[in-house]
């Protein structure tokens, strides 16, 4: 194995550590020990293969699991939080409002009426060229 | 004036497959997931920092499409072949998303190349399209 297929195999394995573990308490230090890095080492691998910093990586990662989450029912906005690894709801939602523009209870209610809406009126969402044009007749009968 | 491209049509021989590969195995986030009544189904994604233009995943094979017969088999046949190449993916580095989806069992049909643009290989979604995989000279 070449030095940079070694490199690149170490740092893949950080970021499916990444992957695997984002709901948990990980830290700069874990991630970057799975990769046998030391962490400034490792903090320049991973921003230069990943165009983002792993902070920014793992962020996204639980903001982005978040919004999945929160398109579900029977689980709270604070169950929501701690199930992608956030401790504090405060900066969860200052994070979330950030990436998504809508405070998370916000998107969940958007969410609820665009998954109901796609269940019951699917055409609504569907370009009317492609339901003329592409869509045999027996589909567009609601 | 025309401003932003916010839809574009992705053919492919299998939703079920394509939503396994784009979202599971490459990550991209599912806009849209709508059923008509005889299982047409409007299938919209996106990459995660790129939520415009949504893909969408159409199967013109699918009944629910009203496409004569003549046209669905032309359709299969380039399906079938791989011969639609449907644009370009960016990555900051390319040669290790390929080592990563390579292990996750992407097949390519060429490896990570130097060309005079960046650095490229050509990745297939296993439902008839191939894309480039480009890290653009400038990204590093």
């Amino acid at each position: 194995m070449t030095q940079q297929a070694d490199i690149y195999r170490r740092v893949i394995a950080a970021k499916l550590f990444i992957d695997e573990y984002y709901h948990e308490p990980i830290h700069l230090k874990h991630i970057s020990q799975k990769a046998f890095f030391s962490r400034f080492h490792f903090h320049r691998l991973f921003t230069r293969v990943y165009g983002r910093t792993p902070l920014q990586y793992l962020t996204a990662k639980r903001l982005q699991q978040a919004n999945y989450f929160l398109q579900q029912e029977g689980i709270s906005i604070q169950e929501v939080c701690n199930s992608v690894g956030f401790e504090s709801l405060a900066s969860f939602s200052l994070l979330f409002r950030k990436r998504n523009g809508y405070a998370p209870q916000y998107y969940r209610n958007l969410a609820f009426l665009k998954n109901k809406l796609a269940k019951e009126q699917p055409q609504r969402f569907i370009p009317n060229c492609i339901i003329q044009n592409i869509v045999s007749e027996e589909s567009n009968i609601q | 004036m025309i401003t932003k491209l916010i839809h574009t049509t992705l053919f492919v021989t299998d939703q079920d497959k394509a939503y396994d590969f784009y979202v599971n195995t490459l990550g991209f986030i599912v806009k849209t997931d709508a059923k008509m009544q005889n299982g047409f189904r409007w299938l919209t994604v996106a990459p995660p920092d790129q939520l415009q233009p949504e893909i969408a995943l159409l199967s013109p094979l699918h009944e629910g499409m009203s496409y004569d017969e003549e046209t669905k088999k032309a359709f299969k046949i380039l399906l079938d072949k791989n011969a639609l190449g449907a644009g370009v993916l960016y990555t900051p580095d390319c040669r290790a998303t390929y080592e990563e989806l390579k292990a996750k069992g992407v097949v390519f049909k060429s490896e990570p190349k130097e060309q005079f643009y960046g650095i490229e290989a050509v990745i297939t979604d296993g439902c008839g399209n191939w894309f480039s995989m480009t890290q653009p000279k400038e990204s590093k």
